[in-house]
């Protein structure tokens, strides 16, 4: 799946670098060097995107390590094997109708931001 | 060429400051900001421009003209200041108290120092319950969480936006 060349180019604003990565039948949007909010420990890690649903949620964040941050959260995925790499993430459901990337992207960041 | 229409090519102003001479026209004048020797290519520049020569910026600082026999005087940033003033040594700049910031793209006064996110989005009229405070720091604006104090220089970009997503 090929996502719009607008939104992706908007999307290395975030990160070092960008690549598309498929596994399963699902593209993920790889970010290298995503830098993450103010309060979270490492400041910057490897992140994918998976804007489409997957484990119950209408898209994920995936990220390298399991990052502390202002709130506890519930890291209900760990060691998740894709494009041969460990990958954590915490569980955070986006509601958003039609969001661009970066906006999906955001609400996911969003969740070391707020309390609930 | 007569002596009297001579314009000069460069003049410092300090030097005329502390012979008590009057500042002669020229094409360019330097003169000290916090010590260092900036160029300025009009005889009337801005509060604003002065400070940018200083890479500083009125969100943040105030421009005071300092005389050779009288008070200080702080310049507004739009006010145009006579570099041919009798007495000008230079300029000297200070860190605001109250600094600007700039929410949604507005400019807004505040208190320099740490302050709170719900302190931020008050000045909008909104609260940490249904938004979300964002900061563009050297990149894309990233969403800041509520319990972590903001620190304030003066100048900073901030967005707001509705909450989205929770934890399930």
């Amino acid at each position: 799946m090929a996502y719009p060349r607008e939104q992706t180019e908007e999307l290395k604003r975030y990160c070092a670098t960008l690549a598309e990565l498929t596994d399963g039948g699902v593209t993920f949007l790889y970010l290298g060097g995503l830098r993450l909010p103010a309060g979270c420990e490492p400041s910057i890690c490897d992140a994918l995107l998976c804007p489409v649903e997957k484990d119950g949620y209408p898209s994920r964040l995936y990220l390298s390590v399991q990052v502390v941050s202002r709130y506890t959260r519930n890291w209900n995925c760990s060691n998740a094997r894709i494009g041969e790499r460990n990958w954590f993430a915490f569980s955070w459901k986006v509601n958003l109708a039609s969001p661009t990337l970066s906006q999906l992207l955001v609400a996911h960041l969003n969740g070391f931001a707020k309390e609930k | 060429m007569a002596g009297d229409d001579m314009e000069a090519l460069e003049i410092e102003i300090l030097e005329f400051a502390e012979r008590g001479e009057e500042v002669p026209h020229a094409k360019a004048y330097r003169i000290r900001i916090d010590g260092e020797t900036v160029r300025v290519d009009t005889p009337t520049p801005t509060g604003e421009l002065l400070l940018s020569k200083v890479h500083k910026r009125p969100c943040a600082f105030e421009l005071i003209q300092e005389f050779t026999h009288h008070e200080n005087r702080v310049v507004e940033p739009f006010e145009a200041v006579n570099l041919r003033e009798p007495g000008l040594k230079g300029f000297l700049t200070a860190h605001k108290e109250i600094v600007t910031i700039f929410i949604n793209g507005d400019p807004y006064p505040i208190e320099r120092g740490k302050r709170t996110v719900a302190e931020i989005l008050s000045k909008v009229g909104q609260s940490t319950e249904g938004y979300t405070l964002m900061e563009e720091k050297g990149g894309p604006p990233l969403p800041l969480p509520p319990n972590l104090p903001v620190e304030i220089h003066g100048c900073e970009i901030f967005h707001s936006q509705a909450q989205s997503g929770g934890s399930s």
